[in-house]
């Protein structure tokens, strides 16, 4: 075993032990360890990346020192390298670009706790990403849902309480119905790892026996992890969630955290459930549906909104209906297709909170639209960034949001002719509900103002928060025109993921 | 031959000359017209002199199939004479008429502007060629009808302007549709298109045809223009309008049924009963209407809606005999109102009147103009000897011989009748004019008859009616040879 | 010449506009020297490399597999790149003296500037998805340019005109993937390149997204439903409405359309099918609508928008036809239509600079205190209403040369409907010029005695488009042979 294969083990374990150990620090040292352990993280990441691009395999990672099928292990392949980069990436992008509000916005006995918890959620969603066992999964994911829910009410504002406190019912709803769905499945197949699950699956398939049973497996999972990943119609607490805490939170919750969830969902697809007859039990149908109800509702509710990071989160809502679109296509393409966007959605959704707390700061911290008219003016790096953001989720060519549009089109070609049309139709309405507020949006902070309103009223931008925003704008034109190496292994990726 | 620009040309460059230096002594502006109005008279006649072969000249390819060709036949000779003759005496009468107007540069110089074009426009020789000067025929003669400038007159104009533009349209889609299936559309005479193969399409077409160059021929039911038209322009202006330009739509269905389409494609078909029901509701209703009409100009508008669609009636005919009737009566029908609107505008002129009811007694006012005006009346009621009575026996017999079933006894029926009406119209105007009844006031009688420029072309015109009808020959063998070269 | 040099007068515009935005010029007539020269020397690049033509399209790069970004100099490109540096110097000079009086002008230049390039690109591009780009990039930079004025009114209409822009291309988009994924080759090439052998059931589905993507480009080309946002931006200055939508917005839009009907699904596939129809009836409607509008509307420069709308159909009316002569008769209304509307935006735009007058019934009179601009006017009118001498009859022939190619009942009613529009055209155009001379009487003399025609900057490309446009009329030939060798391929 090479020392490159040890990487996402290290990985894990050194997000947890930064977690532990930034206990009785104070809050700038809490800091430099976050930062150091993400970016260590990012560049282990990338070494494991190009280990297994180049050997083109997947391996498994035995966790102590009992084998399968008893003890514990991880499992790496091109696909979860390549999220583990990215996840790390889009971190170490926000924080850096919220890193000015950390410091004004929470009370300093509250500071190393922030970062604490962006530890631990770290760890959990590079356990997410590289977990081969179903139970280990379930651990990760509540240890998410705490990190997610403290992250959410770390600033100690009324609204704030409500919104975690509805966020926590449903997720641990969720949770729980995911719970089930495990239980059932060791009950019935005795296995918790995920690889000998799906041999054993496989034979009760093949004999035709516990049909039911497998149906409801399947169901309380996928409605288990939607309701944690904001599918429609499970998503109302993702506006409050996403709208009220500083930043950094949310740009990392709505880019991140859900997306841990989703790559799950799609890890038991493939590895436990096997694809194909998750395709053929009609449940992509449901997630296509919904996924599409997700797209048009999402944005629908957007445009009605009058304040600007409310605006972004129902936004999330819409572009995780796309995800659920791709998969609910039922066919590789459109796994891949979904897959993009959980990284070029990340990307595109950091950018924007990140934007938008660099506009809202100018305008005496105000989020609605009334307030922020000309602050493109006031900020004008946080303006630029805005736009780039915006017309990215509008599938601007150059940027990234136009390689997903187009993934998910031509992926839609793959499907059932009624799926395709309905899904091009989809996208055309979403594409254009998405100009009405985006662009609508881009026009209010570009609004003409007097000259002394073209000042910044507030704080002025930091200089490493510029890095941050400078350095998602790169990542979204980066995807945008040299997309072709990301998707190719993704696609190599989803083949040996199975 | 390159000469055959210059009646075309020398017209229009001493009218744009005269908007754009106009002359600071009335006198010199009025010689110059006049020179220009007689040269252009003798060359229209210079040129008709010439032989055939001579007069044919090739300016220029806008684009395949769209070439700019002149050439000069006997059709086309006898119109531009007319033209050239009349705008003369017509010019003549404007210089008194005038006189009481202003912006007498801008009236004269789109006078000599028109006539060129409609030199052009007889010349012609293929149908891109005419369709070109048609439009700027109409294009230049706007501004004559609204030469007053009042709100109406510049309503009047527009109505004009839209009537005529949508007419030419109209006739665009024939141009169109024989050019798109490859016909060179040359003037000749008998035809051009293949009448065994025309298709319905192509029928069509020759029908819009007729409709649109009848726009400007006054024909039902394009004829709303002109009672508006006529009475607002200044006299003179009405009298070419009526008796000249309206001439040019006539050419216009002249020359597509015998020179481009050819009578045989659309005889004995619908297009052909369509046109000449038409027509004969035409000649119907414009004399019924002008029977009713109160203002003078207008009565006399109505009048020439009436009488131009004798001309049609008997080109749609597709008969010799008609066709010399035809021919014959835009000859006299030309002098006749022509002379009538000069009459009209004598009065107006002198009197300020303008209703038929205001003119009991102006016989003794203006004796020579009155006696001129029945004349006239006396012609084109068709009473022999007169010029009138000449065409409207070809047309009555010509219609009899056509061999077509109900026209051609309704025909002479509908002219009787027409005929009958249009002494009610114009012979009681001399009636009440010279025998004004008990309660006029002789005492305040005047005599306003008006200088001789304008009575010179009002007689001329009145004695070329009345005497054309004894001696017919010579225009009747022309006529009766060019019919014989098309049917 | 290297293919490279195609991106230099792509780049060059662009690279100006945002170093004028960067370091703005405060005194005029330097920043006016400075920006001529930059879009002078562009037009000269622009016209080097036309004569030049690069023998091979150049490659940038690949957004994924399957879709990469060429730039290509075909026939197409000459026309429509040739067409638009010939307008830009000509409509930047009007926009100095018209923006005279008005604020951020440094801004407006640079967008105005950058558009130039962007518009390039649009007609550079060698396939549809580098047009893709170029095509909203053009929605983007044209913005700052419709809601320069920033009242209420000018916010309102650009939201609309974004909405609809980015609606359309929204539905373009799915053109654009089908045709990535069922094309032999995803170049742009005269008679298509869509695997129609290989189609089998997805053949009406290939039709469906043709009509879709017509329609989503269409948009741009304010194909009726959707031409909704053309009038409402006429409240942009004129020299926005003149040039960007009455030349380069919406000639992009018939160009993409032409683009996709002609070289990329292939005429001949579409010929004779229900899409066909559908297109073909769009136009029409349009055509119908657009002129019927133009009689109503009171608003000058509003009236000549509506001229537009129907005026693009004409192009498209030619272009649905799926023959070589259809195309020829689109291009040729391509460019005189866009000389004919820029110089009749360019007159309305020089009353509304001397006189404040924005409406139809207050030019009483004007024209003996304007007679440049309205002699200008005059011959735009008879141009665009289609008498012959002046070149709109040239271009509205060619087009029924291609409705009657063969005989059908779809081309006698297209002809019919273009003698309507014709007609309509005559009223709303002519009845400004009846106005202007002979309307008013005295009284209305006077009161516009102290205007006077506009300075030599706005005047002369008057002088210039009207003298072409009756050169045009009087001998087309060599556009003709021109727009033909581009349809038949022997360019």
């Amino acid at each position: 075993m090479t020392l490159v294969q040890n990487f996402p083990f290290f990985c894990i374990i050194l997000s947890m032990f930064s977690a532990i150990i930034s206990f009785p620090m104070n809050h700038r040292w809490a800091m430099r360890v976050h930062l150091i352990m993400v970016t260590v993280v990012l560049a282990l990441s990338l070494c494991v990346l190009g280990y297994t691009v180049s050997t083109g395999e997947s391996y498994t990672f035995m966790m102590g020192h009992f084998p399968a099928p008893w003890g514990n292990e991880i499992r790496i392949g091109v696909l979860e390298a390549l999220m583990a980069v990215f996840f790390s990436l889009i971190m170490l992008l926000s924080v850096l670009g919220g890193l000015a509000h950390i410091g004004r916005e929470l009370k300093n006995s509250r500071k190393n706790l922030f970062f604490i918890l962006l530890d631990l959620l770290m760890s959990s969603l590079l356990a997410l990403i590289y977990t081969n066992d179903l139970f280990t999964a379930y651990v990760f994911i509540e240890i998410n849902t705490i990190s997610a829910c403290g992250l959410i009410m770390i600033k100690k504002e009324g609204r704030t309480y409500v919104s975690a406190l509805r966020y926590m019912v449903m997720s641990l709803v969720g949770s729980s119905l995911f719970l089930i769905a495990l239980t059932l499945l060791y009950t019935i197949t005795g296995q918790l790892l995920m690889t000998p699950a799906k041999e054993a699956l496989a034979e009760l398939v093949a004999a035709g026996e516990y049909e039911v049973p497998i149906l409801v497996i399947i169901s309380l999972v996928t409605v288990g992890l939607g309701i944690k990943s904001g599918l429609y119609p499970f998503h109302t607490w993702i506006p409050d969630a996403y709208g009220y805490t500083t930043p950094s939170a949310s740009a990392i919750l709505s880019s991140l955290v859900s997306k841990g969830y989703l790559f799950l969902l799609i890890k038991i697809f493939y590895r436990v459930l096997d694809f194909e007859f998750v395709v053929s039990s009609q449940v992509v149908n449901l997630l296509f549906m919904l996924g599409i109800l997700g797209m048009i509702m999402g944005s629908w509710l957007a445009i009605k909104t009058q304040n600007i990071r409310r605006m972004a989160a129902f936004s999330s809502v819409a572009q995780i209906g796309y995800i659920y679109m791709g998969i609910g296509l039922g066919t590789t393409a459109g796994v891949v297709a979904a897959l993009f966007h959980i990284i070029s959605h990340g990307a595109m959704k950091s950018l924007l909170f990140i934007s938008i707390s660099g506009l809202s700061e100018v305008s005496d911290d105000k989020s609605d639209f009334e307030s922020l008219k000309g602050a493109g003016f006031r900020n004008k790096l946080a303006g630029v960034a805005y736009t780039v953001g915006a017309m990215s989720m509008i599938g601007m060519p150059l940027l990234t949001g136009f390689i997903s549009k187009y993934m998910f089109a031509s992926a839609a070609t793959t499907a059932m002719q009624g799926k395709m049309v309905i899904a091009w139709i989809a996208l055309a309405i979403s594409t254009i509900l998405n100009t009405v507020y985006f662009m609508g949006s881009v026009l209010t902070i570009y609004h003409s103002v007097p000259a002394e309103q073209r000042k910044p009223h507030g704080m002025m931008p930091s200089r490493v928060e510029s890095v941050g925003t400078v350095g998602l704008i790169a990542l979204n034109v980066g995807l945008g025109v040299a997309a072709t190496p990301v998707i190719q292994a993704i696609q190599t990726g989803l083949a040996i993921f199975g | 031959m390159i000469a055959l620009l210059i009646p075309v040309l020398m017209p229009i460059a001493v009218g744009v000359l005269l908007m754009a230096f106009p002359p600071r002594q009335r006198k010199i502006m009025l010689a110059v017209v006049f020179a220009a109005l007689a040269i252009g008279l003798a060359l229209a006649i210079g040129v008709a002199l010439q032989p055939e072969d001579a007069l044919r000249l090739t300016l220029g390819t806008v684009a395949e199939g769209l070439t700019f060709y002149l050439q000069v036949d006997a059709v086309g000779k006898l119109f531009s004479v007319l033209v050239a003759f009349v705008w003369l005496l017509v010019g003549l009468a404007a210089f008194e008429y005038m006189s009481h107007e202003h912006d007498e540069p801008r009236f004269f110089g789109f006078y000599l502007i028109v006539e060129g074009v409609l030199a052009a426009l007889c010349y012609s020789g293929n149908l891109f060629t005419f369709y070109v000067f048609f439009e700027l025929m109409t294009l230049t003669s706007v501004p004559l009808v609204m030469h007053e400038l009042t709100h109406e007159a510049v309503m009047a104009g527009l109505k004009y302007l839209f009537y005529s533009v949508g007419g030419a349209f109209l006739s665009l889609f024939g141009l169109f549709l024989f050019t798109a299936q490859g016909a060179e559309l040359t003037f000749t005479a008998g035809g051009v298109l293949d009448s065994t193969s025309a298709s319905g399409v192509a029928r069509l077409a020759v029908f819009l045809m007729i409709l649109g160059f009848g726009t400007k021929a006054g024909m039902f039911p394009m004829h709303g223009w002109l009672p508006t038209a006529h009475p607002v322009a200044p006299a003179p202006a009405s009298a070419v309008l009526s008796g000249v330009i309206t001439k040019a739509g006539v050419l216009g269905i002249l020359r597509t049924v015998y020179y481009v389409a050819g009578p045989e494609l659309i005889r004995d078909t619908w297009v052909q009963y369509a046109w000449i029901g038409l027509t004969l509701i035409t000649v119907f209703m414009g004399s019924m209407l002008a029977y009713r009409e109160n203002v003078l100009k207008k009565r006399l508008a109505y009048s020439t809606v009436s009488q131009v669609s004798y001309v049609l009636f008997g080109l749609s005919l597709l008969q010799p005999v008609a066709f010399v009737g035809a021919l014959l009566h835009v000859v006299f029908h030309s002098l006749v109102k022509n002379g009538l609107f000069l009459s009209a505008g004598a009065i107006i002129c002198k009197t300020g009147k303008t209703k038929v009811d205001e003119l009991k007694g102006i016989g003794k006012e203006m004796p020579v103009v009155l006696w001129c005006f029945t004349l006239a009346g006396v012609t084109l009621v068709g009473i022999p000897p007169t010029s009138a009575f000449v065409s409207k026996w070809y047309l009555a017999t010509g219609s009899l011989a056509s061999g077509i079933p109900v026209a051609s006894w309704l025909g002479p029926v509908v002219l009787l009748v027409s005929a009958l009406l249009t002494a009610g119209y114009l012979l009681t105007v001399s009636i009440d004019a010279f025998l004004p009844g008990s309660d006029y006031n002789y005492a305040a009688l005047e005599k306003h008859e008006p200088t001789w420029q304008m009575l010179v072309p009002i007689v001329t015109l009145t004695a070329l009616a009345v005497l054309l009808g004894v001696w017919p020959g010579g225009l009747t063998s022309l006529l009766t040879g060019i019919a014989g070269s098309v049917l | 010449m290297s293919p490279y040099f195609i991106l230099v007068p792509i780049l060059v515009p662009i690279l100006a506009g945002i170093l004028l935005m960067t370091f703005p010029i405060q005194d005029y007539k330097t920043r006016a020297a400075a920006v001529e020269t930059v879009v002078i020397l562009n037009t000269i690049l622009v016209f080097v490399l036309l004569l030049n033509r690069p023998a091979e399209r150049l490659y940038l790069f690949s957004f994924v597999e399957g879709l990469p970004l060429t730039l290509n100099i075909d026939g197409m490109a000459t026309f429509f790149g040739g067409l638009v540096a010939f307008l830009w110097p000509l409509a930047t000079l009007y926009t100095f003296e018209y923006m005279r009086h008005e604020e951020r002008v440094n801004t407006f230049l640079s967008f105005y500037t950058i558009t130039y390039g962007v518009t390039l690109g649009v007609a550079f591009a060698g396939n549809i998805v580098t047009m893709y780009l170029f095509y909203e990039a053009l929605t983007m930079v044209t913005l700052p340019l419709v809601i320069h004025t920033m009242t209420e009114e000018a916010q309102k209409a650009t939201r609309k005109y974004l909405n609809y822009m980015i609606g359309g291309t929204a539905f373009a988009f799915i053109g654009i993937v089908f045709y990535s994924l069922f094309c032999t080759d995803i170049e742009f090439v005269l008679g298509g390149n869509l695997d129609v052998a290989n189609l089998g059931e997805y053949a009406n589905i290939a039709l469906l997204v043709y009509v879709l993507a017509f329609f989503g480009f269409g948009v741009k080309a304010a194909v009726f439903p959707f031409h909704g946002w053309l009038p409402t931006a006429s409240v942009a200055p004129t020299p926005v409405t003149a040039l960007l939508h009455a030349v380069a917005v919406v000639k992009s839009g018939v160009f993409a359309i032409m683009r996709l009907t002609y070289f990329c699904f292939g005429a001949d596939f579409l010929k004779g099918t229900w899409a066909q129809t559908v297109v073909v009836i769009a136009a029409m409607v349009t055509i119908v609508y657009g002129s019927t509008m133009g009689v109503r509307e009171n608003h000058f420069k509003r009236r000549l928008a509506y001229s537009t709308i129907a005026n693009l159909s004409y192009i498209l009316l030619g272009v649905t036809m799926m023959s070589p002569l259809g195309l020829m008769a689109g291009l040729c209304h391509m460019f005189v239509h866009a000389i004919m509307k820029i110089s009749g935006f360019f007159c309305a735009g020089a009353v509304m600079h001397q006189t404040d007058k924005n409406y139809v019934y207050e030019l009483d009179g004007l024209g003996y205190a304007m007679p440049a601009t309205f002699t200008a006017l005059l011959i735009s009118g008879l141009s665009l209403t289609g008498i012959p001498l002046f070149a709109g009859f040239v271009s509205k022939w060619s087009i029924v040369q291609a409705l009657l190619e063969q005989p059908s009942m779809m081309g006698y009613v297209g002809v019919f409907v273009l003698l309507y529009s014709a007609l309509m055209t005559g009223i709303y155009m002519l009845s400004l010029n009846v106005r202007g001379w002979f309307s008013g009487g005295t009284v209305a003399r006077e009161a516009n005695a102290k205007f006077h025609d506009p300075s030599w900057l706005m005047l002369l490309p008057l002088a210039i488009f009207s003298v072409i446009t009756v050169a045009l009329g009087l001998n087309a030939q060599a556009l003709l042979v021109f727009v033909q060798s581009i349809a038949t391929g022997t360019f």
